[in-house]
């Protein structure tokens, strides 16, 4: 059965058919394809599906379509703005905390909702925030590099 | 480029050295890279697979009659859908190639399933439910058989027999009973056994290694095509689209010419990645229902018998040295766990147990045994860890009886250049002196261990791992502007175009932004062999050195006719030809390119095989603090020393090492493949196949050391696999120096490590 639903997504409202088995991220994936958002195992272990539901870093693997009515979901697509990276973004590029990048966009979700909500968080504040997304290239430490970079520049330019 | 006679560059690098970010990093970061589960295709259908609940049974029969009936379902494959490769069917790939009744057998089971998870039929279908509920329609008629799942099990000469037809390698007289003991070798030097009886100290360790998997995040994923001539197009997550051409042209009995495999951005590999997983079962049904078929596989149906974990090994080890710390003897028995098909030869892993120590016996013994689990693929330096785990724990019990520090033991013993490798050659330049000198004076291992709420130890091991060169093929076409666009045929698992680009920008004397590199489809580029044993840097980078200057020399030939100069005496420098004085007239690559377009295509071309290899060695110092209360074993640090030849960009050098140990990581403490009786893994979730996440890990350190391979490009040396090496051997080796236990089976989970201490504590029963 398919049901007619409106949320915003990146800041743009869409109206999308969904089917009551879809997931938040078939929806994102498969109706709109915003392909950003991986799945690497469809059961909310790995986070490479991580997306913001309502600014709070989500499992888009374990949220059902229709549970997304009337809310905001940014995906990774929405994050650069206008072709110029997030400070997370450009620092995980200098840093080489992507390698083979399947993890990366849940990453970068996961470390967003980190900064917007925490300036200056601590090393083990990072890696608990980033704890639900596997990484199997970098052995993290460039990832947690990355993200206090990011930090710091943020609060650099906050003030 | 320059070459001094160790292979060392001489000329000052521009560009190759440098701490420059991916030139594809953008797009990872931003999500805007293609992997194929991201493709879509106009009247594009969904594939599933339906795959053996049983570990061991006969096939009597398939109906998929009613799974056809369903609306929505357009094909159904089974083994009959392919042709019947014989045993011994091979495709070139490295050294001893594939045989492609084993990949057959991965991809379709013919007759009888060897593991649970072995595919047995497929369905097209216009949705994945509808392919889901087509699955379970299918009636397939099994007749149970025995399973076979220990190594030890499968070896006693009454253990089931898995395949007829398979009878031990390497015996002579030719055995005539088939045997699940699919190979034996042998490596031997001097007397091994006499030097254990003699010596003034000797250890023995038997080990025992669970089965674990390469846990790249993406799943295998095929896009199959069929056009309306009948060429197939692939759109696949592969280490190599050479190999996997070759794979599915074999299993469908296609010519090269129709079909294509385009490699896609691959999220993880490891060695697990080399092989087909559903490629050529997706063409069949492309074929069948003229439709693009996609079919992604699950995660479960990753860890469930979908694709090849890595192999575990049961290995007993002694070794012995004299009063001095001289090492007499090593001896070993080695059995590895292929699961449901022959694997690869213990060679490497007894050779990656032996090779770093000057050592004049020994007697390595090693077994190819195949269990009714599934058939185990590659993984990352596979075998070495298995290896470091059994020798580097005696090596480090050697030391503790010698009462001798146990870097002192490896300075005594290590191999150096010129040593004899196990196989009896000696060893190209190594710097594993250096390495251990720079362990010596490194923090790590100088400072002090603080105290901490529990046991604390600090655990050394050495690791080696040889690597491989095989096939890289490439070629440069110079643009319009004068830039070279390169075009490769390895797929990108490390950073392979970034580093490519320093390469061709050094060798042009260019910026990295001048230059694009590209992986080249199956019939875009000169046959390469797969992205696998730490080959491609060092191939690829020997092929492109090649191909630019192929490329310059052509550019040079036109620059002379343009400034009237004989092409000797031209000078190159910074992408302009320059004319000798008095004239000193000059053109730039931009200029010569457009004054000459309509001359032709200027194409460089390119080609490494049989590069001197790049063997890899690695130290690695870890401290870890053991809970005895639980036996949960905290890393606290841990520092990576490794000769990388040269690093062509230390930022991926860096990354591959951090990576690897972290995975050696996981495998030491956290990962293990969990079998039911009846063969079924139990842990078929990430959730229970637990990988290590930032939490489980500390910061890896890594010191660089720099020991250039001569005669190969620039020196560079292997890096990606060796640091997976180590690992677990420097763990357990600190847990033992912490609470003096040794924990012999991998991975060393708090259970295993908290049995250990009791049962020391209960004392000898």
């Amino acid at each position: 059965m398919k049901t007619l639903l409106s949320c915003t997504i990146n800041a743009e409202a869409h109206t999308v058919l969904v089917d009551a088995r879809d997931t938040l991220l078939d929806l994102v994936r498969e109706g709109l394809g915003l392909t950003g958002s991986k799945e690497g195992c469809g059961n909310g272990n790995c986070g490479t599906c991580t997306v913001l539901l309502d600014g709070a870093a989500v499992n888009a693997c374990l949220v059902l379509a229709l549970e997304v009515a009337g809310r905001e979901v940014v995906t990774i697509e929405g994050v650069a703005r206008a072709g110029e990276l997030h400070p997370i973004q450009s620092a995980l590029v200098e840093t080489g905390g992507t390698q083979c990048g399947f993890c990366t966009p849940g990453i970068v979700l996961a470390a967003k909702a980190l900064l917007d909500t925490n300036a200056d968080p601590s090393e083990q504040d990072i890696r608990q925030a980033i704890a639900g997304n596997l990484c199997r290239c970098t052995g993290y430490g460039k990832i947690v590099d990355a993200i206090a970079t990011a930090a710091a520049r943020l609060r650099e330019t906050a003030t | 480029m320059n070459l001094d006679p160790t292979g060392a560059p001489t000329a000052e690098l521009k560009v190759i050295g440098k701490r420059l970010a991916r030139v594809d990093a953008r797009e990872r970061v931003t999500g805007q890279a293609i992997y194929p589960a991201d493709l879509k295709l106009p009247g594009m259908v969904h594939a599933k697979i339906l795959r053996s609940p049983l570990a061991h049974a006969r096939i009597r029969g398939i109906d998929s009659t009613r799974a056809q009936a369903i609306k929505g379902v357009l094909a159904v494959v089974t083994a009959a859908d392919f042709p019947a490769l014989p045993v011994g069917s091979t495709i070139p790939m490295g050294e001893t190639g594939y045989d492609m009744w084993m990949v057959a057998a991965i991809n379709m089971a013919r007759d009888k399933v060897h593991w649970v998870g072995q595919p047995v039929a497929a369905v097209a279908a216009v949705d994945v439910h509808t392919a889901a509920a087509a699955l379970a329609l299918i009636a397939v008629d099994y007749e149970p058989l025995e399973p076979v799942l220990g190594i030890l099990a499968a070896m006693a000469p009454e253990a089931p027999v898995l395949h007829e037809h398979v009878f031990t390698k390497g015996i002579e007289p030719r055995p005539r009973a088939a045997s699940n003991v699919c190979s034996r070798v042998v490596i031997s030097r001097g007397d091994a056994s006499a030097a254990l009886q003699e010596a003034h100290a000797s250890a023995r360790v038997r080990v025992e290694v669970d089965t674990a998997h390469q846990g790249y995040l993406e799943p295998q994923v095929a896009m199959a095509q069929v056009d309306a001539n009948g060429f197939a197009t692939v759109w696949a997550s592969t280490q190599g689209q050479f190999t996997a051409e070759l794979m599915i042209a074999r299993m469908l009995g296609l010519p090269a010419s129709k079909l294509k495999v385009v490699p896609l951005e691959i999220g993880g590999g490891f060695g697990g990645k080399i092989a087909i997983h559903g490629e050529a079962v997706a063409v069949r049904l492309a074929q069948k229902c003229q439709r693009p078929v996609k079919l992604v596989l699950t995660r479960e149906e990753v860890l469930q018998g979908g694709s090849g974990p890595a192999a575990g090994a049961l290995i007993d080890i002694a070794v012995a040295a004299q009063k001095d710390g001289g090492l007499r003897a090593i001896e070993g028995t080695y059995r590895m766990d292929a699961g449901g098909l022959p694997g690869m030869s213990p060679s490497l892993l007894m050779q990656a147990s032996a090779a770093l120590y000057q050592c004049p016996n020994l007697s390595l013994e090693g077994y190819d045994v195949v269990t009714n689990k599934p058939r185990t693929e590659a993984y990352r330096g596979p075998g070495g860890i298995q290896a470091a785990f059994a020798v580097e724990q005696a090596m480090d019990m050697l030391c503790q009886k010698l009462g001798m520090d146990p870097l002192e033991f490896r300075k005594r013993n290590a191999s150096v250049t010129g040593s004899l490798m196990p196989i009896g050659t000696p060893f190209p330049a190594i710097g594993l002196d250096t390495i251990l000198e720079a362990v010596g004076r490194h923090p790590c291992w100088t400072e002090p261990l603080a105290p901490g709420a529990f046991p604390r130890g600090r655990g050394l091991a050495l690791g080696y791992w040889r690597g491989t060169s095989m096939t890289s093929a490439a070629h440069i076409t110079i643009a319009g502007d004068g830039r070279p666009m390169v075009t490769m045929g390895a797929v990108d698992l490390s950073g392979t175009r970034s580093t490519m680009a320093q390469v061709v920008a050094e060798e042009f004397g260019l910026a990295i932004e001048d230059v694009h590199v590209q992986t080249g489809d199956s019939k875009s580029v000169g046959y390469s062999d797969g992205a696998a044993g730490s080959r491609v840097a060092r191939t690829m980078t020997a092929a492109l050195v090649e191909a630019c200057a192929d490329a310059l020399r052509q550019l040079r030939m036109r620059a002379a006719e343009k400034l009237q100069s004989a092409p000797e005496l031209l000078h190159y420098a910074d992408a302009v030809f320059r004319a000798p004085q008095p004239s000193g007239a000059a053109i730039s690559l931009a200029e010569l390119m457009q004054a000459t377009l309509t001359d032709g295509a200027v194409v460089g071309r390119g080609v490494s095989s049989k590069l001197p290899l790049g063997v890899e060695i690695g130290a690695h110092v870890c401290d870890v603090e053991v809970d005895t209360d639980s036996g949960l074993v905290t890393v606290l640090r841990y520092t990576a020393f490794q000769d990388v030849g040269l690093a062509l960009n230390p930022i991926a050098v860096e990354g591959q090492i951090e990576g690897s140990v972290v995975q050696g990581l996981g495998w030491a403490l956290l990962e293990g493949f969990d079998y039911g009786p009846d063969g079924r893994l139990r842990n078929a979730s990430l959730l229970d196949y637990r990988m290590p996440t930032a939490l489980d890990v500390p910061r890896i350190e890594s010191v660089i050391v720099e020991t250039p391979v001569p005669n190969v490009p620039y020196g560079v040396r292997g890096v990606g696999e060796v640091p997976i090496v180590p690992p677990a051997a420097a763990v357990a080796n600190a847990i033992a120096r912490a609470v003096g236990v040794r924990v012999c089976r991998m991975p060393m989970t708090p259970e295993r490590v908290l049995a250990a201490i009791r049962a020391v504590q209960a004392g000898p029963t």
